[in-house]
């Protein structure tokens, strides 16, 4: 409870929270407040905001209610988000785990590999992967969270190089628990806040990257993303600009929002910090 | 939805003043008194690869702006839109039709010093243009031979009568030549020099660095005297159209051919006094948007679904507001501008109509279950905005009936190799480009046979006896009132059976920077080989 009240006496973090509850709010509501599909023709195209009261946020080049497509956006970057990033921090954890806790060899050929996986431009590897996969929805998210697992993989293999020769960890192996029980049942629970607070960067990252991916036009073009609003929105960028300024700001806000509340996250759990 | 209150359209009005504009800034004001200023470089803009420079295996606008600069045609057409002989100076055919004879220019060598004869034009014509060439296997169905008694002639024999007229206005597409000695041997698909092409032209190719641009130099030793005036030329490839408008601003580019910007920054544009942005020169190439049904699908080879298809997108609505004054509704693959050959528009058209349009999905059994009776994929090509626009129009429009439409994108190259040869597709859309005559790029995309690979041919699955039989008649009947109507006859056959279904036409627009001289002055400008062309300092 004491990580609780840390977390709400800062006020950036409160804030960041409230702009995450916010979009979330948004991705929940998309189906009340828009129930048509936000893809269908909806009206003129190059409404300007404001200008229409039907389309508050106007219309993109290919007459769809931005707004609509602005609600709807908000669940498919969550849900990038949040499923790439488990499978980030799912096989990062798996690495990590075992490279830190058996050392030697098995740390050896772990390390390598991700090392190998370091040493590509993780958004390079994701056009890769997308060019070879193609560009649904899900090989999207897949690939999104196969290119960001090699950090919280370094992260996790760390913690448990520190944690794995402790007292507790020592008593645990004299009392002839199992390499697998120590792993999950002692180690990790130990292991896991830095790595938590690492996952919402991650988050911010895969959001971030499926944008850019939906900026050059490789992204999934049936869905409702953000990133496709901007990708198209390129083509009257000089004269409606808002077509692509507008899913940015909810690019930016979202990412803000995730990165405040992994920050906030991080001065909560950290025992150092605390009485400040 | 409902569409009854819009509003005064802000983008229609944009491209009014934009076509004012361009009329106002007429190109062609008075500059005839100027000397032709030699030098310079020429940096055009290139929107979409094709992996294929050579216009005597390939015939397309994404070819020709490149190769027709380096390699040349036995014909092509003069401010009039009459023919004039390039390579050939002159020609006649037999009375009969079944003989056309060509003299070749003398004195013409080819960029790596040989000369330019008669067996490179036969070795072309018997090889490319009837064998691989995507139009030319059509066109040259009943070519059997090419006779060369001397160096400087050429003798064409038909099994069938080639009208005349035909012929000439084909040739200055589908009348590339490329040179015998370096196609002899392999296969002439995969020849290097497709990559590196080596012509008679005004330029000499020098550079292809894939994804980034192509060079091509002045040639000391071109044939026509003082030409050409351009030091060189650089094709800059720009997929991304905004970026490709900024460029042309900064200076960057003088030129985006064949409506390669956006439309609002085309509209921009035509305000700046910097550029002319005219639908002039290109007069040749009017196109038309197109519906390509994949027989292979079993929904789309019963003719009701593809009906319910074609009534189910407002197409008016469209034109209205998305396009503007760059288009109006088409009837069918002649476009009105061909007033040789334009049927009216009294054949099977297909108007908005939605209730009649689930009808007959329902009467050809594809219920809605849970709103969604069927799933196709769509592809785009990648040029051109209004492609994507009316990509995206089709996936919203069949949406409404029941119809889940996935759309695919893809680079030029992986488009043309989906549609064209792996069949990859149900739906696809694109150009049509009509070049003024049925025969030479339009009966192609509906006559059975076509080989598989062949861009912009009928490899729909589908075969028709009836079609493909009007089709050779026309192509064969020296009476023009009787092709006229054979025609008419084709085009409401085609429209019946709606095998693809064309229902917007346009004509490209230019953007060229105003300091350009003797440009547009053709109606196919863009695909010709510039040798007149020069820059004002």
């Amino acid at each position: 409870m004491d990580a609780v009240k840390r977390y709400f006496r800062s006020p950036a973090a409160v804030i960041g929270l409230i702009l995450l509850l916010l979009v979330i709010a948004m991705a929940v509501s998309a189906g009340f407040l828009y129930p048509r599909d936000p893809l269908a023709l909806a009206g003129r195209p190059l409404i300007w905001p404001f200008s229409n009261p039907r389309f508050l946020l106007g219309t993109d080049n290919s007459g769809r209610d931005i707004a609509a497509q602005i609600f709807y956006g908000a669940r498919i970057s969550l849900l990038i988000g949040g499923v790439a990033t488990a499978i980030a921090i799912l096989i990062g954890i798996l690495v990590g785990a075992f490279a830190g806790y058996y050392g030697g060899w098995v740390d050896n050929v772990l390390m390598r590999i991700t090392e190998a996986f370091q040493t590509l431009p993780n958004f390079v590897l994701l056009l890769v992967l997308v060019a070879v996969f193609g560009s649904t929805l899900t090989t999207v998210t897949i690939a999104v969270g196969v290119v960001s697992w090699p950090a919280p993989a370094r992260l996790t293999r760390a913690e448990f190089l520190s944690l794995r020769n402790r007292e507790f960890v020592q008593a645990g192996k004299t009392l002839g628990m199992k390499d697998v029980q120590l792993i999950l049942g002692e180690i990790l629970p130990n292991a896991l806040p830095p790595v938590i607070v690492y996952a919402s960067v991650v988050m911010a990252v895969a959001i971030l990257l499926e944008s850019a991916l939906a900026f050059l036009r490789l992204s999934d073009p049936n869905v409702a993303s953000w990133g496709n609003l901007i990708g198209l929105g390129r083509d009257v960028l000089r004269v409606q600009w808002y077509v692509s300024a507008i899913p940015g700001i909810a690019i930016l806000v979202t990412v803000l929002a995730v990165s405040l509340v992994g920050q906030g996250l991080n001065d909560a759990l950290n025992p150092r910090l605390k009485g400040r | 939805m409902d569409f009854t209150r819009l509003e005064i359209n802000r983008r229609m009005a944009l491209l009014t003043s934009a076509t004012i504009a361009a009329n106002v800034i007429n190109p062609m004001r008075a500059f005839a008194q100027e000397t032709p200023r030699k030098g310079g470089v020429f940096n055009v803009h290139y929107g979409a690869e094709q992996r294929q420079l050579n216009p005597s295996i390939q015939a397309s606008t994404g070819v020709y702006i490149i190769g027709g600069k380096i390699q040349e045609n036995l014909v092509d057409l003069d401010a009039n839109g009459q023919p004039v002989g390039v390579l050939a100076e002159s020609w006649e055919a037999t009375p009969d039709g079944k003989t056309v004879t060509f003299k070749l220019r003398k004195g013409v060598t080819w960029h790596d010093g040989k000369p330019f004869t008669s067996d490179d034009v036969a070795f072309t014509a018997m090889n490319m243009w009837k064998k691989i060439l995507n139009y030319g296997s059509t066109l040259q169905l009943f070519l059997t031979a090419v006779d060369t008694p001397d160096p400087q002639t050429a003798i064409f024999r038909y099994e069938r009568p080639m009208p005349l007229s035909l012929l000439l206005r084909a040739l200055p597409d589908l009348g590339y030549v490329s040179a015998k000695h370096l196609y002899e041997s392999g296969d002439i698909r995969q020849n290097p020099t497709n990559l590196a092409p080596v012509g008679t032209g005004p330029f000499k190719f020098v550079k292809y660095e894939r994804g980034q641009y192509i060079i091509a130099d002045r040639n000391p030793d071109y044939w026509r005297p003082n030409a050409p005036y351009l030091d060189r030329i650089v094709w800059k490839v720009i997929t991304d159209r905004a970026a490709a408008a900024a460029q042309m601003e900064a200076g960057e580019l003088h030129y985006s051919p064949f409506s390669g910007l956006t439309i609002s920054d085309m509209a921009r544009l035509g305000k700046d006094k910097r550029f002319i942005v005219s639908t002039k020169g290109n007069e040749g190439n009017a196109r038309t948007n197109t519906i390509e049904f994949n027989f292979r699908r079993k929904e789309l080879s019963d003719i009701r679904v593809r009906r319910a298809i074609a009534h189910a997108i407002n197409v008016p609505f469209f034109i209205e507001n998305f396009l503007g004054d760059f288009a109006k509704l088409g009837t069918g693959p002649i476009p009105s501008t061909s007033t040789d050959f334009y049927p009216g528009p009294n054949t099977p058209q297909y108007p908005y109509d939605k209730a009649k349009a689930i009808a007959l999905l329902d009467e050809a059994g594809f219920k809605a279950t849970g709103g969604n009776r069927f799933t196709l994929k769509l592809l785009p090509a990648p040029w051109g905005e209004d492609i994507s626009l009316w990509s995206t129009f089709i996936q919203q429009s069949l949406g409404e009936v029941g119809i889940q439409v996935d759309i695919v994108r893809n680079d030029g190259g992986g488009f043309l190799k989906q549609v064209y040869d792996d069949h990859a597709f149900d739906l696809a859309t694109g150009w049509h480009q009509y070049r003024n005559d049925p025969a030479v790029s339009t009966t192609v995309w509906y006559r059975s046979g076509q080989p598989k690979g062949a861009p912009w041919t009928n490899q729909w699955g589908w075969e028709d006896k009836t079609v493909d039989g009007t089709i050779d008649s026309a192509l064969t009947e020296l009476d023009p009132a009787k092709r006229k109507a054979l025609y008419a006859q084709f085009v409401k056959e085609v429209n019946t059976e709606l095998p693809v279904w064309m229902p917007i036409e346009q004509i490209f627009v230019t953007v060229i920077t105003a300091k350009a001289r003797n440009h547009s002055n053709t109606p196919r400008w863009g695909s010709t080989s510039w040798h007149d062309l020069w820059l004002t300092a």
